[in-house]
């Protein structure tokens, strides 16, 4: 409930003029009510597709529920002790917090450096936007069928490239050390310009009279930067940090397509082994319960961050 | 998420001032210089794959296959491009893309729009808990709901319809939580005056509210369209059947008999970026205020 | 698709029979809407008009490549009614090979409107039939269209059953086999008087045979790619084991039952075999086949289905079945089979049809022998064409004692089991481990996955 708390706070700033007296007034007769009607359709469809799974999905997890079978029995927690106990849902869950680790870092420092770098005004701000936000555009199917040409091991760009530079060629999704690497620069590519507009769009936020304060006492363009423009830029950081980290953690679809999660396992996140051992290995319950395990990891990272902003205040 | 709410409301406060702050950098020319530069090798970082794969793209197979970084290996040819449209695969999906992401979209902005309102403006029992909910329901990502709503779907006997691709993903709480913060911040007084001349609510709504939320409005529903246009997990699980398929999940999927051809396979990846890059180049403010107004969940 | 025709001066087809969905005719509009835009009005025919009375199937497989290709010859020769029989019109679907594919057959039937007509290999019926993914066939109905048990043979046929019900109609059977340069054997003494290998007999003669292949070529003697491999390992060691007599068998809930003194005999056969120095022991896939291709190699135990990739490379190219080196003849094999997928309400008709397609498919194996693989309908094997087909002739009797893997949900070709069970073998062919804590980790591993509970029974 934390969560909701400030929300809470600013419904009942805005809530009671509506509710106010001209409600119950004789005019409001033909009125539609009290606005339940208004928030049906979307309770339909959270209902059904948003609680209803939830709720399965919790049952589902209890239970030896199967692609194949009709029949389901209540197994109580055996999945959930299973998956303790299942190397491969701890290797996933590793996996994914590395790749979450060596793609945020990127994500949010790059992106900062662009917004920055394009914010100074230089000539073609056009181009630059296009440049860096068009791959944010492209499906990610599109996106990994470029890449694996890339990073094709005997005709690709990259290895052609050190092939030029006289340099032995890279592994680069066949290596087990190398192919999450490869995964992240893929998607460092294709999403950064995502994060790089959310600071764009801060940057210009920002009021300019310290900066233009700054700059009469003579203070250099380096300078302002660390000691205005950055931490001025501190809670956009915080927040797409947050949002960066909850995204890396679900990543999926560009392993999927890439790797399979391959080679041996090396870059298989955990919602591929939810897909692996619910769809390929039939195992729905079992599926479910890892899916639970995981939820209740994600939960935790805005707990912590804000944890962390609460310090800082 | 309530560090989110908190950080936009203290960041709505200062208005836009200046498009671009040139001083940033000082009138001196080396940082010019070097932040020219720096600009210069990332756009190049960037666009170095879409340029690589359109040269792949205009070349015969045969050409592809033989080593060498120079550029064009071969004669320039749009076999890839006929074969690929020919086959007539690429052209489907795209079809089907753009009929779910435009119905998902559509049926997302009225619901949600809605139900933004309702929880803005409503005085029904349950109000508060509800708007709770939808606010935690923000933190589940739909990726963990995958394995029960395939098992719902089975259970619906709508695996491999249109029907389950799009019913899932219209449910975004994210959209209605930032739809009813621009209604909140909305005068009511308007709208008093309009009930007082006897408009009913849904009126209200329509000639006064939905009038002056249009750029939140239509932020959403770009957001919305581009999330859709580019969902690989649910549309994947959900069809099996090549022909209900969306771009992302037809071409991850479906190969051909002959194997992996590079031409072409860069042939097929340049055609289906294409329809949301053309809108890009049309709508680029709309679009790059879209994904600054909801991505950091509205402000 | 109409506004196209007419300039193509191809008559419309107005056929009553011939029903395809309106999908299928949105797609062949935009595929012509698309192919006018990219070649303008005088572009050449696109897709021919199937001959007239043609039902339409949907058909799923993972062919690609060679096979990809001779399959299309295969749908295109029953589509155009061979043999004077109706034709078809085939919608065909190509999915990745592998886990993927058998993910998305798996959940196609679960949700009901699966495909008419799925390539399946055969060893992973244990996973389809028992859970009903796949539906049964109705032998009386594949006799109408001359296709019988007594056309296949028993090694392969008995495991088309499922609690003696018959779900996959095997179309090949594909074994691992050892391809031989016929100039170095020769030189070696490995030939017999036929010009054939000569049978071995013995793990020792296997190892001499090695000895010799590399005093021949100068080189490696008998070449075998199988790191990073999720199967080469489990081919090579099941083959051999079945050669044991050993049982191999994976009951529900373990513990398996494996014969590990067998199981270490084999393993040591394949250190020493692959010791480093004589033959190599860390080629990869790839590796091992370009060094075959290149002669660095006398011999190479592959799959049947390289046969192609070989046959271009020029070389005076043998084959035999996977020499006996235990005390029972075995070949590790599997089949590629049709199954159909299970669909909640089949049209009686379209079923009628997925069966004549299914036998007349089969009736075009000699095209599919192309690709090396060994025709399971019988029938082809006899006919002289057949014969002639050099060196596919000399290892189809593999196909009468092929082992399969142990009928389980999780094993079969692409799955799980097999990526497992090769990880502790690459670990002892590359001397990390000694053979009998590689076997004790295979045992282990097999018990993990035994211990899950079973999905589809």
């Amino acid at each position: 409930m934390t969560t909701t708390a400030p929300l809470d706070a600013q419904a009942r700033t805005s809530s009671p003029p509506v509710s106010g007296g001209g409600r119950r007034s004789a005019l409001g007769r033909i009125r539609t009510g009290n606005g339940l009607v208004f928030v049906l359709p979307f309770l339909l469809v959270f209902g059904l597709f948003m609680v209803w799974p939830i709720v399965q999905g919790l049952w589902m997890s209890l239970t030896d529920r199967s692609l194949a079978l009709r029949d389901t029995h209540f197994v109580g927690f055996d999945n959930y002790t299973e998956a303790f106990r299942d190397p491969d849902v701890w290797s996933s869950l590793g996996n994914t917090v590395f790749f979450t680790v060596i793609s945020s870092v990127p994500l949010v420092l790059v992106a900062l450096a662009m917004a920055l770098l394009v914010h100074s005004g230089l000539a073609g701000q056009w181009a630059w936007r296009l440049s860096f936000f068009a791959p944010y555009l492209l499906p990610v199917t599109v996106v990994t069928m470029i890449w694996t040409w890339l990073y094709q091991p005997e005709l690709g760009m990259a290895n052609q490239l050190l092939d030029t530079l006289g340099m032995a060629p890279v592994g680069w999704l066949s290596d087990e050390s190398v192919a999450m690497w490869s995964v992240a620069a893929l998607t460092v590519w294709w999403t950064v310009g995502f994060n790089f507009l959310l600071y764009l769009a801060a940057l210009q936020s920002l009021p300019a009279t310290f900066d233009e304060a700054a700059a009469l006492d003579g203070a250099g363009a380096w300078r302002r930067l660390w000691s205005i423009t950055l931490p001025q830029l501190r809670r956009t950081t915080g927040l797409v940090a947050m949002l960066q980290i909850l995204a890396s953690l679900k990543v999926f679809d560009q392993i999927y397509i890439l790797t399979k999660g391959g080679p041996n396992g090396s870059t298989r996140p955990v919602l591929e082994y939810v897909y692996d051992v619910g769809f390929t290995g039939y195992r729905l319950g079992y599926a479910s319960a890892v899916s639970y395990l995981f939820f209740a990891l994600i939960i935790l990272v805005p707990l912590v961050q804000l944890r962390l902003f609460r310090r800082e205040d | 998420m309530s560090a989110t709410a908190a950080t936009l409301r203290t960041r709505r406060r200062p208005p836009r001032e200046t498009a671009g702050s040139p001083l940033l950098l000082g009138h001196g020319r080396l940082p010019r210089a070097l932040a020219g530069t720096a600009l210069v090798v990332l756009a190049v970082l960037w666009l170095l794959p879409f340029v690589w794969a359109v040269i792949t793209s205009v070349q015969s197979e045969e050409d592809v296959n033989t080593t060498g970084l120079s550029p064009f290996k071969g004669a320039f040819t749009l076999d890839a491009y006929q074969q690929i449209l020919e086959r007539g695969n690429v052209t489907l999906w795209a079809f089907n893309s753009f009929l779910i992401s435009a119905l998902v979209t559509l049926i997302t902005v009225v619901v949600s729009t809605l139900a933004a309102y309702g929880l803005s403006r409503g005085t029904f029992r349950g109000r508060k808990a509800l708007l709770g909910v939808t606010v935690a329901a923000i933190m589940v990502p739909p990726q963990l709901l995958v394995v029960p709503l395939f098992d719902q779907m089975t259970l619906f006997n709508l695996v491999d319809t249109y029907a389950a691709v799009i019913l899932p993903q219209v449910v975004a709480p994210m959209m209605v939580f930032i739809l009813k913060r621009f209604f909140d911040g909305i005068p009511k007084e308007l709208e008093e005056a309009a009930r007082i001349d006897g408009a009913s609510e849904l009126r209200v709504f329509r000639s006064i509210v939905l009038p002056l939320s249009r750029p939140i409005v239509a932020a959403v529903a770009i957001f919305v369209f581009i999330g859709a246009w580019n969902n690989f997990m649910w549309p994947f699980v959900v069809t099996n059947d090549p022909d209900l398929m969306t771009l992302p999940v037809g071409l991850a999927t479906v190969k051909d008999a002959y194997g992996i051809q590079y031409a072409q396979s860069m042939a097929s990846a340049l055609l289906a970026a294409l329809p949301l890059i053309v809108v890009f180049l049309l709508f680029q403010r709309r679009i790059v205020n879209s994904v600054a107004t909801t991505g950091l969940g509205g402000s | 698709m109409s506004s196209r025709l007419p300039v193509q001066g191809v008559p419309a087809v107005s056929d009553p029979v011939r029903s395809p969905s309106r999908r299928r005719f949105l797609r062949n509009a935009l595929a012509g809407t698309g192919a006018l835009l990219a070649t303008g009005p005088l572009a050449g025919c696109v897709s021919p008009a199937s001959a007239s009375g043609a039902s339409s199937l949907s058909v799923w497989d993972l062919f690609q490549g060679g096979d990809g290709m001779l399959m299309d010859d295969m749908i295109e020769a029953v589509s155009k009614g061979a043999g004077g029989a109706q034709g078809f019109d085939i919608d065909r679907t190509i999915l990745d090979w592998g886990p993927s594919y058998y993910t998305k057959l798996a959940m196609s039937a679960a949700g009901g409107r699966a495909s008419d007509v799925a390539a399946m290999h055969l060893s992973r019926l244990a996973g389809y039939a028992p859970g009903g993914l796949v539906d049964a066939f109705d032998l009386d109905l594949l006799a109408e269209y001359g296709v019988t048990e007594k056309d296949f043979t028993p090694a392969v046929w008995s495991r088309t059953r499922h609690e003696g019900t018959v779900y996959a109609i095997p179309l090949d059977v594909h074994p691992f086999i050892v391809f031989y340069d016929k100039k170095a054997a020769e030189r070696a003494g490995l030939l017999d008087t036929s010009g054939e290998l000569a049978p071995m007999g013995s793990p020792e003669a296997l190892l001499e045979a090695g000895r010799a292949l590399a005093e021949a070529t100068g080189e490696a003697g008998i070449l075998f790619g199988h790191v990073t491999d999720t199967a080469q390992n489990w081919r090579l060691f099941a083959g051999l084991y079945a050669q044991t007599g050993a049982a191999f068998d994976l009951p529900d809930g373990g513990p398996p039952r494996i014969d590990e003194d067998a199981a270490v005999r084999v393993v040591t056969l394949m250190t020493r075999l692959f010791d480093g120095r004589t033959n190599p022991n860390n080629l990869d896939y790839n590796g091992a086949l370009a060094a075959f291709t290149s002669g660095r190699g006398g011999m190479a135990m592959l799959g049947e289905w390289e046969l192609p990739t070989l046959k271009k490379s020029g070389m005076d190219l043998g084959a035999a079945p996977f020499p006996q080196v235990f005390d029972k003849p075995a070949v590790y094999t599997d089949s590629h089979s049709f199954v159909l997928p299970h669909q909640d309400s089949p049209d009686p008709a379209r079923r009628r049809e997925a069966h004549r397609y299914v036998a007349q498919i089969l009736k075009q194996s000699l095209t599919w022998a192309g690709a090396g693989h060994i025709p399971a309908y019988r029938p082809v094997l006899a006919e002289p064409e057949y014969a002639a087909l050099d060196p596919q002739s000399s290892y189809a009797d593999a196909a009468k004692v092929a082992v399969l893997d142990p009928p389980n949900w999780f094993a079969g070709a692409g799955s799980n089991f097999q990526n497992r069970m090769c990880q502790p073998l690459q670990s002892a062919l590359l001397g990390n481990t000694t053979p009998e804590k590689a076997v004790r980790q295979m045992v282990s591993e097999a018990d993990t996955l035994l211990r899950q509970p079973n999905p589809v029974a």
